[in-house]
């Protein structure tokens, strides 16, 4: 259908749909954390919190006074922003809310992403470094060295996409994948996802690896990390950490496991659809993920390379598949 | 964009999916085996594994029109699911004249790993990656004799069991315990039944059922080699057999 054929304020403006897939990621993440925590309540049998909760948690904690420690320099107070300016770039790059690549989606590819994932992570480690106390150093240094033995599944999983679509943008592979049921059941795709999975678990700080609502200082990587901030700063790195969780779900959602429902014309009515199918996948994701969560018991510390050695396996295995078997 | 015309790799119709998908998931059962402490969930994950190989053959018989596969299916998993692994626990479980409950279960073969799950399993991709090269290189083009000639893209699931044949040796070699070797030997006829579906589909059922025999008499003889190992040396470590002199 031409545009020319239509009145102007049917058709939303590319840049606009840009915008709105930051704006669906920066206010969503905190509804997807609440679901989440709710269903995670549910299947204790506890009444849990409000699915608003983490709006008001962030709201409250905007509003409270900020402070640092005496050593830390102003690189302290300058990571949460830095942080939360990498989440809010990553949306531009990822088929959010539609299944055309938008004018700066090809600014980076699947690698590119990635780099801003781990500078946000880079920055938030070297911060809690900064602080000088000894359970967000824990964190950060534990925070890194995991992330270090994660990386190699990461590019095996990049090196299928790159295998099954001949590129590695995201818009390519999602769209690879909606071409035919031949893709979404070939052994590769399906390995690559399983292992992405188990990433995105590690890298959400969900149970095999880490007890994301616990206190016990001894278990704790990620949520570790974050101790010395404060106020506005602390609310940024919450507010970081849930963005993080959605990205990591859209790409498992909409680029790997069901980039259906994206909208594909700039009419608004198909872009507030692929908005709400978006939500409803995150929350989809989340309540496997909750259910995981209240299904196995946290790994120790030293098991986790078992766990990742099972999602390189995983990954290794999809390549071969594709590159050996010919699949 | 076109992802066809961005150099995207053609995908296999769902029915070769599928059965690559139903390989891929034996050969991560068989990595499961390299990697498991427990006998008893070793036996676990072999069951699973002749369960899926009976879905390949209902899968195949389907796809290909070939009615003999249903009874191969109902057979194997008859033997396979039922037969073979209720031996095993018996065997496994307290021999006769073994006392106390609360004692070590003979079943344990925790110990028994001679490396370090992690590098059992980097040590497994490698014998999967050797697997995968040769069975590749071999381009036997087994799906694509299906009525119809659907697709001529090389049987992926023919390479996974050549991957999963290594992998069921190198869980023979790396453990220690004599009811990890027999699965690793059980779960060996498991990837060659799965080679010979997928490239052989139509071989005729008694030659098929000829194979599946042959189990039978290794699961016997296993048996009383675990039996008279036990009595013998008291526990499934084949590491006390390193003192027998000639």
């Amino acid at each position: 259908m031409s545009s020319a054929h239509l009145p102007g304020p049917l058709l939303l403006p590319i840049p606009v749909i840009q915008l709105l897939q930051v704006l669906t990621v920066a206010l969503g993440a905190p509804g997807v954390t609440g679901v989440i925590a709710k269903v995670e309540a549910r299947l204790q049998g506890r009444r849990g919190p409000r699915v608003l909760q983490p709006y008001y948690d962030l709201a409250k904690l905007f509003r409270k006074e900020a402070l640092a420690p005496e050593q830390a320099s102003w690189f302290f107070l300058a990571a949460p922003l830095i942080a939360v300016t990498c989440y809010l770039t990553i949306p531009l790059l990822i088929p959010v809310l539609t299944s055309y690549g938008l004018p700066l989606g090809y600014m980076g590819d699947i690698l590119g992403g990635g780099f801003l994932l781990s500078l946000a992570s880079f920055v938030v480690a070297t911060a809690a470094l900064e602080t000088g106390s000894p359970y967000a150093q824990l964190g950060s240094s534990r925070a890194k060295t995991f992330s270090a033995i994660t990386e190699p599944v990461v590019l095996f999983v990049v090196f299928t996409v790159a295998l099954l679509t001949g590129t590695d943008l995201p818009y390519a592979l999602a769209a690879t994948v909606r071409s035919s049921a031949g893709q979404v059941i070939r052994p590769a795709h399906l390995l690559a996802a399983a292992a992405l999975f188990m990433v995105i678990l590690h890298e959400t700080g969900r149970i095999p690896v880490e007890t994301h609502t616990g206190t016990n200082e001894f278990g704790m990587i990620e949520e570790a990390r974050a101790f010395e901030h404060s106020g506005p700063y602390f609310a940024l790195l919450k507010w970081g950490s849930e963005l993080k969780q959605l990205i990591l779900f859209t790409i498992l959602a909409n680029v790997f496991l069901a980039p259906w429902g994206l909208a594909s014309t700039q009419r608004p009515g198909a872009v507030i659809l692929a908005i709400a199918a978006l939500l409803a996948k995150a929350c989809a994701v989340g309540v496997v993920v909750a259910v995981i969560d209240n299904s196995f018991a946290k790994l120790r510390l030293f098991k986790i390379t078992e766990f990742v050695s099972g999602a390189f396996l995983l990954a290794v295995l999809g390549v071969f598949t594709l590159y050996l078997g010919g699949g | 964009m076109d992802p066809v015309a961005m150099g995207a790799v053609q995908a296999p119709g769902v029915y070769q999916g599928v059965a690559d998908v139903i390989a891929a998931v034996m050969l991560l059962i068989e990595f499961g085996m390299l990697r498991q402490a427990l006998a008893r969930d070793q036996v676990r994950l072999y069951m699973a594994q002749s369960a899926l190989i009976s879905v390949l053959a209902i899968v195949i018989a389907a796809d290909r029109n070939l009615p003999d596969l249903y009874a191969l299916a109902a057979l194997s998993a008859g033997l396979k699911v039922v037969a073979v692994p209720l031996v095993l626990r018996r065997l496994l479980g307290r021999p006769r004249g073994n006392s106390a409950p609360d004692e070590e279960e003979p079943g344990g073969v925790a110990g028994s790993q001679t490396l370090s799950p992690a590098s059992a399993v980097l040590a497994g991709i490698v014998l999967a990656a050797i697997g995968f090269f040769c069975f590749g290189a071999m381009k036997i083009h087994g799906m694509a004799g299906g009525p119809g000639g659907k697709n001529t893209a090389p049987a992926t699931a023919l390479s996974i069991a050549g991957a999963m044949v290594l992998v069921a040796f190198g869980l023979m070699i790396v453990r220690r315990d004599v009811a990890s070797q027999a699965i690793g030997f059980f779960s060996l006829e498991n990837a060659i039944s799965l080679a010979a579906l997928v490239v052989a589909s139509g071989l005729p059922l008694i030659l098929e059922t000829a194979f599946l025999f042959d189990l039978l008499v290794a699961v016997v003889v296993f048996g009383m080699l675990i039996r008279a190992h036990h009595t013998k040396a008291e526990s499934l470590s084949t590491a006390d057999l390193t003192r027998l002199r000639g």
